[in-house]
């Protein structure tokens, strides 16, 4: 794997002006970005270039300009990239007609296993995973758990660097989420494994994820520090009201301060006297403070902001 | 549940190549075939059909072919039968129409194609799987009959090895031609159904119009190079030295290469862009 430049941490996925363009749509647009080794999270609205993104990576599709990087290697390399991929894919994309064991173990056969550890590694997986005896069923009779239960294995089956999750949690009940989530975090945590998790269910991303990668559009808006980015800026408070946030924008910018109002609330540049300021302006408005601090956020609400200011530049 | 990390440790083992894995497909794929009832009717009606006419026939040469001379051309009359192609017609559609079909419609095409193999890879292993069930009615009874035919000492085995070496060559062309073309028909659609419909339409659809605007009153014997059949039986009648053909061998040999190379270009193309299309 590549070293950043200038620092400690190793580089899992480097992109540089990547796009793909089918027909007058650009899935990925131009899209430069060094992730590194971890749990890292992909996570945009609906349309907004992950799963495109994703097959770029494992080189199921050609990119129309620019270059990525896997694992070190040129994702135009193809076979010995995907060697070390674990591929779990959104849709259900199942061998009805095999057992969940005889599908498993087939996928580590095709990845290059030979039979005696492919059948091994199979139950292994699915122990893991936790499916017991169902594990022998066709795939046809599992229910939709089950079946992300065993799309799940047959990723990890050739034991692979770098898992790649495509909306594991899709279709799956609560308990069945948790349970899911509790695998991901299991693998995302065990040394020598990397997973890229693609989901648009932010709370999944923030639990598991380190690092995360925000998409829309096929543009990247965000990518950085899980932690860093929701805990914002220091030069900047958010204050929660209990009011109307435009009003109180207003009122701080005509004492001249930097605010403005977002769906989280206001945000307003800190400068000396800012605090004594909001207490006034709350108490000319009769509005009610409810936090004020440093910007802690949650993905979600962060990801809202980020999508609104994006449109913003658009419209 | 259990949540705890698998039993292994974690080891960069060296996998085995692209060779082993394309054999890992041909042998689960085989394997799968051969479990499913219909895939075993049609072998062994297919095949026994087709061997039982062909050996009747060298068995009863000297009455059903009074007059002909028993030398290579007689091995024209078993692989004119009209069994292969009609079995051959139904083992394609049964098997072969549902190989890529299938893997479409349940969407297992992208964990095939998420693994260390190319688009190529897979296709040479569908291939692997389909052609051999082909061959073992277009091929194994016409490389049958001239051994019995030797065997009885109906024929010299001079004849009879070369009309062993001339049935596996011509019988391999119609069953290069078949897998192509079916393979070819089921990338195509995510139904089998249509492709085991596109398979009928190919063979009867051309054979029967072909048949029926080259006879009387049309008399236009050049419509049969649009039938797969008569360029294989006009091919098989220039190979065992047979008399009667109504259109150039060349010709016919031309057309079911050159089809049977653009089926699988086809093919190979539509896997490579097949990926955009199901995501």
């Amino acid at each position: 794997m590549l070293r950043g430049p200038g620092e400690g941490t190793i580089v899992l996925v480097e992109t540089k002006n990547l796009t793909k363009v089918f027909g007058e749509v650009r899935a990925v647009d131009d899209l430069t970005v060094a992730i590194p080794e971890g749990a890292i999270g992909l996570v945009g609205p609906n349309g907004a270039g992950k799963t495109t993104f994703l097959r770029l990576l494992l080189s199921l599709l050609q990119p129309t300009a620019g270059t990525a990087k896997v694992l070190g290697r040129d994702i135009l390399d193809g076979v010995p990239l995907r060697e070390r991929i674990g591929y779990m894919p959104e849709h259900d994309c199942l061998i009805p007609d095999m057992t969940g064991v005889g599908l498993v173990a087939f996928m580590g056969r095709v990845s290059g296993l030979d039979a005696d550890s492919a059948i091994g590694r199979a139950h292994d997986v699915l122990q893991f995973v936790g499916v017991e005896e169902e594990r022998y069923r066709k795939v046809a009779e599992y229910s939709t758990g089950m079946k992300q239960k065993v799309k799940l294995a047959q990723s990890m089956v050739h034991d692979p660097q770098l898992y790649i999750f495509d909306e594991p949690t899709t279709g799956l009940d609560p308990r069945g989420r948790t349970e899911m989530l509790d695998l991901v975090r299991a693998i995302a945590s065990s040394p020598g494994r990397n997973v890229i998790l693609s989901s648009h269910l932010l709370p999944d991303v923030e639990t598991i994820c380190k690092y995360v990668v925000i998409l829309d559009g096929g543009h990247q808006i965000a990518a950085g520090d899980l932690h860093d980015l929701l805990t914002g800026a220091a030069d900047r408070l958010r204050i929660d009201i209990r009011g109307d946030h435009e009003a109180f924008a207003q009122r701080l910018r005509e004492t001249g301060f930097e605010a403005e109002a977002g769906p989280t609330g206001v945000h307003v540049g800190r400068r000396p006297g800012v605090e004594a300021e909001v207490f006034q302006a709350a108490r000319a408005l009769g509005a009610e403070v409810r936090y004020m601090g440093r910007e802690i956020r949650s993905l979600e609400e962060f990801f809202l902001e980020l999508v609104a200011r994006n449109e913003g530049k658009g419209a | 549940m259990s949540i705890s990390l698998p039993t292994y440790t974690r080891r960069e083992m060296p996998l085995l190549g692209r060779r082993h894995r394309v054999r890992a497909i041909i042998t689960t794929g085989l394997r799968r075939e051969f479990k499913r009832p219909a895939v075993l009717v049609v072998i062994g009606i297919g095949v026994g059909v087709t061997i039982i006419t062909s050996i009747v026939v060298v068995l009863f040469a000297g009455v059903f072919l009074q007059g002909q001379p028993l030398d290579l051309s007689f091995f024209f009359t078993p692989a004119s039968n009209g069994a292969i192609l009609f079995f051959v017609t139904l083992m394609a559609s049964v098997v072969g129409s549902a190989l890529i079909a299938d893997d479409l419609q349940s969407m297992a095409l992208t964990l095939y194609l998420s693994r260390p193999i190319t688009e190529g890879d897979y296709l040479a292993a569908k291939a692997a799987i389909l052609a051999p069930m082909i061959s073992m009615i277009a091929v194994f009874p016409l490389v049958l009959t001239p051994l019995v035919a030797a065997l009885l000492g109906s024929f010299s085995w001079t004849i009879a090895l070369e009309a062993i070496g001339l049935s596996f060559l011509i019988g391999s062309l119609f069953t290069a031609f078949y897998t192509a073309a079916t393979l070819a028909l089921s990338s195509l659609t995510r139904r089998k159904s249509y492709a085991a419909a596109g398979v009928f339409a190919l063979t009867f659809g051309l054979t029967i119009p072909a048949e029926i605007l080259a006879g009387p009153p049309f008399n236009n014997p050049a419509v049969l190079y649009a039938s797969p059949w008569e360029n294989y039986l006009a091919v098989a009648r220039a190979a065992f030295g047979a008399t009667g053909a109504p259109i150039d061998w060349r010709w016919s040999l031309a057309i079911l290469l050159a089809a049977t190379a653009i089926a699988a270009l086809a093919t190979y193309l539509r896997m490579k862009f097949v990926e955009v299309v199901s995501g």
